[in-house]
């Protein structure tokens, strides 16, 4: 996450020089009393480059994407309950037959 | 013991009625990421399609080219299993579209206007 914020940073820095150049080759194009017709190909790559960035960015630092499924591995609710020091197994209910436990599970 | 079977005899009877059951949290955590990243690559297409001069509806293609590079990134970063991650597709590719054009549309003429007009 950290890392993606940097990186947003960086692209965004990117941008801004991009913006600068661009500025910078309008005035000289006015100097020259030539036409505006497409920015020079470094700009284009600076920009091509930012987006890349920026991309990796966006897909990076708001957070992993969640499983909806109720019985996923992630969404499992696994606790003890928490009485388990109360709990008795050496009783007289030992002896009787467990058929009960087979009537549950079918 | 009785607890655990419990339960699963309640997912075998929502199971028999189709019930839709999913994870209403974790689905709204998900839309939440999906529109922040929507509206920051929409304010840095803004500013893209400004500094490149692009006028009318040059732009708008623009936009559609990010919006659908950004709907591949989402499918990619959800692994590609994305009925794991969202109730149907049209969460991913259409969510956060039209609020992203408006702050597109400030950003590119606020680019524009810094760069071939000042």
């Amino acid at each position: 996450m950290n890392i993606g914020f940097v990186i947003g940073v960086f692209g965004i820095l990117i941008l801004a020089h991009a913006t600068y150049s661009t500025i910078q080759y309008r005035s000289y194009l006015k100097i020259l009393e030539e036409e505006f017709s497409s920015p020079p190909f470094n700009v284009v790559v600076e920009l091509i480059l930012g987006l890349v960035l920026c991309l990796w960015a966006a897909l990076a630092v708001p957070g992993k994407f969640l499983s909806i499924h109720p019985d996923s591995e992630e969404n499992r609710i696994v606790s003890l309950p928490a009485n388990l020091d109360f709990m008795i197994f050496n009783h007289r209910g030992r002896a009787l037959p467990t058929d009960v436990n087979m009537k549950l599970k079918c | 013991m009785t607890s655990n079977t419990g339960s699963e005899f309640e997912k075998k009877s929502s199971d028999d009625i189709l019930l839709p059951t999913m994870n209403a949290e974790n689905l709204q955590a998900n839309m939440r990421t999906i529109y922040y990243s929507r509206t920051f690559l929409s304010i840095i297409a803004g500013v893209i399609a400004g500094i490149l001069g692009f006028t009318n509806l040059t732009g708008f293609v623009f936009y559609f080219l990010v919006m659908a590079i950004t709907s591949l990134g989402l499918v990619a970063k959800a692994k590609f299993s994305v009925h794991a991650h969202f109730d149907s597709w049209n969460r991913v590719v259409l969510d956060g579209f039209l609020s992203g054009l408006m702050s597109f549309v400030l950003f590119w003429t606020f680019a524009y206007d810094l760069v071939h007009i000042f």
